[in-house]
C-alpha cells in the first residue's frame, strides 16, 4: 500500500473520539432500525424470496454470538480447541427453561444460577484439557457435545425436562408500563420519507412489544458480556491467556500458571455459552433435545472461524451468520441457475461449510480480519505516545538510557 | 446366560464396524497426526455411491461395494490434493477447520441428493442364523462382519509391509522431514493413506448396514464417529491392531457393560465418551500406540 490512508487519528485527541462516538452512534442506530424496523417481521425480497429479518432471529443471532463470545476465550485467546460450548449453551438453555417454567423465576435471574453452575463444568472441563491437548481436546469436548440430547432424553430427568417433548415456557419478558415502545414506533412512523418502513401505523400489539422488549434486554445482556470480555482480555489474565496461546513452554517458563489460566478460561467461556443458551430459550420459548447436538458446538466453531478467531467483533459476525445463513438459504426456493431440488434440504450446511472452507484458504482471520484490511486501506490509528515522550517528538534517546543502566548494573 | 451370549455377538458386530471405521481413522492419523473428522460423513457418502450403483445401476452387491470402494478412495485423494495437501501438517487448526467444513459440506451434499429418509440397504452376506450357542444365536452376519475386519486388517498390513508405497506409507509416518530428504514424494504418499482410509470407511458403512435391523441415511455415521474415535484411542491412534481390539471393545462395553450397570441405553454414547476421556487422561497412546515424545 503506498498510499496513505486518507484519515489518521491519534488516540487521545478529540478526533480520534469523535470517530469512535461515530462508530458506537451508527451501532445504535442499527439496533433501533433492527428494533422498531423489523419488528414487524420485516424482509427483503430477491429473486422472488422472501428473506425475514424479523426481530427474533436478531434476538436468535444474539444467543449464538454470546456462545461464540466464550468460544473466543478459550479458543481464540487461550487456544484450546474446543468443540463442546453446545453442551454449556444446551445446559444454560435448560436451566433457565427449568427455573422459568417450574419455579416462575424471571429469566435474567436465572443467570445466577447458572453462570455459577455453568462455569464450574466448565471448570471441570478445563482440567482433563490439562493433560489433553489439541486435536485430542478436540475429540472428548466433541464427545461432550455429543451425549448432552441422550442426557436430556434421560428417564430420570424427564420430570424436569420434558424428555423428547421439549421444555416449553409460558413466560414472556413484558415491558414495564412506563416505556412508551408503543409512542416510539408511532413517533418513528411519523418522520417523513424513512418513517414508512417503521411499523405499519397503529403501533405495535402486546406481542410485539415484547419481542421489541426482548431484544432490548438481551442486546443489554450481550453489551455487558462484551465488556466484561473485552476488559478481561486486556487486563492481566487476559495476557496470561494470550501468552499460553502463542507459547505455552514459554508462559510457564515467565510464571504463568498454566492450570489456573487454562481452567478458568474453560470456566468463563462454559458460563457464557450458558448465558447465550438463556437467551436463546428466552427467544424461543421452547428448548428441545433436537437442538443441542453436536452439529450446534461444530456450528459455533464455524461461526468463530468465519466471523475471526481470537476477535471480540469476530463473535458478532460469527453469530449473524450462523443464524441466518441457514434460515436464508431454506427460504431461498428459487435462485437463478440453480436446480430447485438443491435448494430444498439442508443447503444451509453445504454454505457453511463450503464458507468453512473456502475461508480457511482466502481469509484465514474470517470476515473481520477482511473488513480490518479494507478499513486500513481508509483510516488509521495511530497509538497514543507514551507518557515518556513529550508530545514534541522523542527527547530521549533511548540508547543513552540504556547505557546508563548498564554503568549502573556494572558498579553495583 | 442367552441373553449375555447374544448380547457379546450384538457387541462384536457393531464393535466391527467401529474398528473398521478406526482403522480408517489410524491410517490418516498414523501418517500426519490429524484426525478426520469428516471420516464418518466419507464413510456415509461411500456407502451410499454403494446403494446406488447397486440398488439403481443393477450392480452386483459386491461389486458395487468394491466400485463404491474405488470411487470414494479417488475421491478422498482429490479432496486431500485439493483442501489438505495446501496447508503445512504440523500445524493441526487450519486443518481441522477443514475437515469439519467437509464434515458439514459432506453431511449437507448427501442430505440434499438422497434426502434423509432412511433407505434398507442389500444384505452383503447370506441371511438367517450359522449356529446357536447356549441358546443365543449367532447369525451370519456377526461372524461376517468380524471376519471383514480381520480381512481389512490383514489386507491393510501386507499392503504397508510388502509394497513400495507401503514402506513409503511407512517412512512418511514415521518421520516426515527425514523421508522427504530421502526423496520420498510425501504428498502422494499421504493421498495414498487418505485414499485407503476412504475405501475402508466406505466398506465399513457398507457392512453396517447390510443387515434389515439397519438402514442407511445421511446421519447414519454422526455418533458412529464418535465410537471409533474411542475405539482409536483405546487401542492407540497409531496402531491398526490396536484398532481391532479398541472397536471389539467399544461394540463389548456398548452392549455387555451399559445394560448391565443399568445404565440406559440412551447413555451408551457417553461411555464410550468416558473410555475416551479416561484413555487419554491415563494412557493417551492407548493400548498398543506408540508414546508420543515431545522435545521442548
Amino acid at each position: 500500500m503506498a498510499t496513505a490512508p486518507r484519515f489518521q487519528f491519534t488516540e487521545g485527541t478529540t478526533q480520534y473520539r469523535t470517530y469512535k462516538l461515530i462508530g458506537y452512534g451508527i451501532l445504535l442506530l442499527l439496533i433501533l432500525i433492527v428494533a422498531f424496523a423489523y419488528s414487524d417481521t420485516g424482509s427483503i425480497t430477491l429473486f422472488d424470496n422472501d428473506y425475514k429479518i424479523s426481530i427474533t432471529r436478531v434476538t436468535k443471532a444474539i444467543s449464538f454470538i454470546i456462545a461464540i463470545l466464550g468460544l473466543q476465550v478459550v479458543a481464540g485467546f487461550t487456544g484450546q480447541l474446543s468443540l463442546g460450548q453446545g453442551f454449556f449453551f444446551g445446559v444454560g438453555a435448560y436451566l433457565s427453561a427449568w427455573l422459568v417454567a417450574d419455579h416462575n423465576w424471571p429469566w435474567l435471574l436465572t443467570l445466577v444460577v447458572i453462570i455459577p453452575t455453568c462455569f464450574i463444568f466448565g471448570m471441570a472441563f478445563g482440567i482433563p484439557a490439562l493433560r489433553i491437548k489439541g486435536l485430542y481436546l478436540a475429540l472428548v469436548t466433541l464427545g461432550l457435545a455429543a451425549i448432552l440430547p441422550s442426557l436430556i432424553l434421560l428417564d430420570k430427568l424427564e420430570p424436569y425436562t420434558a424428555g423428547a417433548a421439549g421444555k416449553q415456557t409460558d413466560s414472556d419478558l413484558v415491558p414495564p408500563g412506563w416505556l412508551p415502545l408503543d409512542g416510539i414506533v408511532d413517533a418513528l412512523h411519523k418522520i417523513p420519507l424513512v418513517g414508512q418502513y417503521f411499523g405499519d401505523g397503529d403501533g405495535l400489539s402486546s406481542r410485539e412489544e415484547q419481542r421489541v422488549w426482548t431484544f432490548f434486554i438481551m442486546t443489554i445482556v450481550a453489551v455487558v458480556c462484551f465488556k466484561m470480555v473485552g476488559n478481561l482480555i486486556k487486563s492481566r489474565p487476559g495476557r496470561a491467556i494470550r501468552a499460553v496461546r502463542d507459547n505455552e513452554t514459554s508462559a510457564a517458563v515467565n510464571g504463568i500458571g498454566l492450570a489456573y489460566h487454562k481452567t478458568m478460561s474453560f470456566g468463563v467461556a462454559s458460563a457464557l455459552g450458558g448465558v447465550g443458551g438463556m437467551v436463546y430459550v428466552a427467544e424461543l420459548g421452547i428448548a428441545s433435545p433436537g437442538d443441542f447436538t453436536q452439529l450446534l458446538s461444530i456450528l459455533f466453531i464455524v461461526g468463530l472461524v468465519v466471523g475471526g478467531v481470537g476477535t471480540l467483533s469476530g463473535a458478532v459476525v460469527g453469530g449473524l451468520v450462523i443464524a441466518f445463513v441457514p434460515d436464508w438459504a431454506s427460504s431461498t426456493q428459487n435462485f437463478p441457475g440453480v436446480p430447485e431440488r438443491w435448494l430444498q434440504g439442508p443447503t444451509g450446511g453445504l454454505i457453511l461449510g463450503i464458507m468453512l472452507i473456502v475461508l480457511t484458504f482466502v481469509l484465514p482471520g474470517g470476515i473481520v480480519a477482511g473488513v480490518r484490511r479494507l478499513r486500513a486501506r481508509f483510516v488509521r490509528v495511530n497509538p497514543a505516545r507514551p507518557p515518556l515522550l513529550n508530545a514534541d517528538g522523542p527527547t530521549i534517546d533511548p540508547l543513552a538510557d540504556s547505557a546508563t543502566v548498564d554503568a549502573a548494573s556494572v558498579k553495583t | 446366560m442367552e441373553l449375555f451370549i447374544n448380547r457379546i455377538f450384538d457387541g462384536l458386530s457393531n464393535g466391527a464396524t467401529y474398528a473398521l471405521i478406526a482403522m480408517a481413522l489410524v491410517m490418516i492419523f498414523k501418517a500426519t497426526t490429524l484426525i478426520n473428522f469428516a471420516q464418518g460423513e466419507f464413510a456415509m457418502f461411500g456407502g451410499f455411491i454403494a446403494y446406488v450403483l447397486a440398488t439403481e445401476r443393477g450392480v452386483p452387491m459386491w461389486g458395487a461395494v468394491i466400485l463404491a470402494m474405488l470411487l470414494s478412495a479417488l475421491l478422498a485423494a482429490g479432496i486431500e490434493r485439493t483442501l489438505i495437501r495446501p496447508f503445512d501438517p504440523a500445524d493441526h487448526l487450519p486443518l481441522v477447520i477443514i475437515t469439519l467444513g467437509l464434515f458439514l459440506a459432506i453431511n449437507a451434499i448427501a442430505g440434499i441428493v438422497w434426502r434423509f429418509d432412511p433407505r434398507a440397504f442389500p444384505e452383503l452376506f447370506p441371511s438367517g442364523n450359522a449356529t446357536s450357542i447356549g441358546g443365543a444365536n449367532l447369525s451370519w452376519y456377526t461372524i461376517f462382519t468380524v471376519l471383514t475386519v480381520f480381512v481389512v486388517a490383514g489386507g491393510l498390513t501386507l499392503l504397508l509391509n510388502k509394497t513400495k508405497i507401503g514402506l513409503a506409507f511407512r517412512a512418511v509416518s514415521s518421520n516426515l522431514e527425514s523421508s522427504e530428504l530421502v526423496g520420498i514424494k510425501v504428498g502422494p504418499t499421504l493421498q495414498f493413506g487418505w485414499a485407503i482410509a476412504a475405501a475402508v470407511g466406505t466398506l465399513a458403512v457398507a457392512v453396517f448396514v447390510a443387515t434389515p435391523v439397519r438402514q442407511i441415511e445421511p446421519n447414519v455415521m454422526i455418533t458412529g464417529l464418535i465410537f471409533a474415535v474411542s475405539a482409536a484411542a483405546l487401542g492407540g491412534l497409531d496402531s491398526l491392531g490396536g484398532a481391532i481390539v479398541g472397536g471389539l471393545a467399544i461394540g463389548l462395553v456398548q452392549s455387555i457393560v451399559v445394560p448391565y450397570v443399568g445404565v440406559p441405553s440412551e447413555l451408551s454414547l457417553l461411555a464410550a465418551v468416558v473410555v475416551l476421556m479416561l484413555v487419554l487422561l491415563f494412557k493417551p497412546s492407548g493400548l498398543f500406540g506408540t508414546p508420543a515424545v515431545e522435545r521442548v
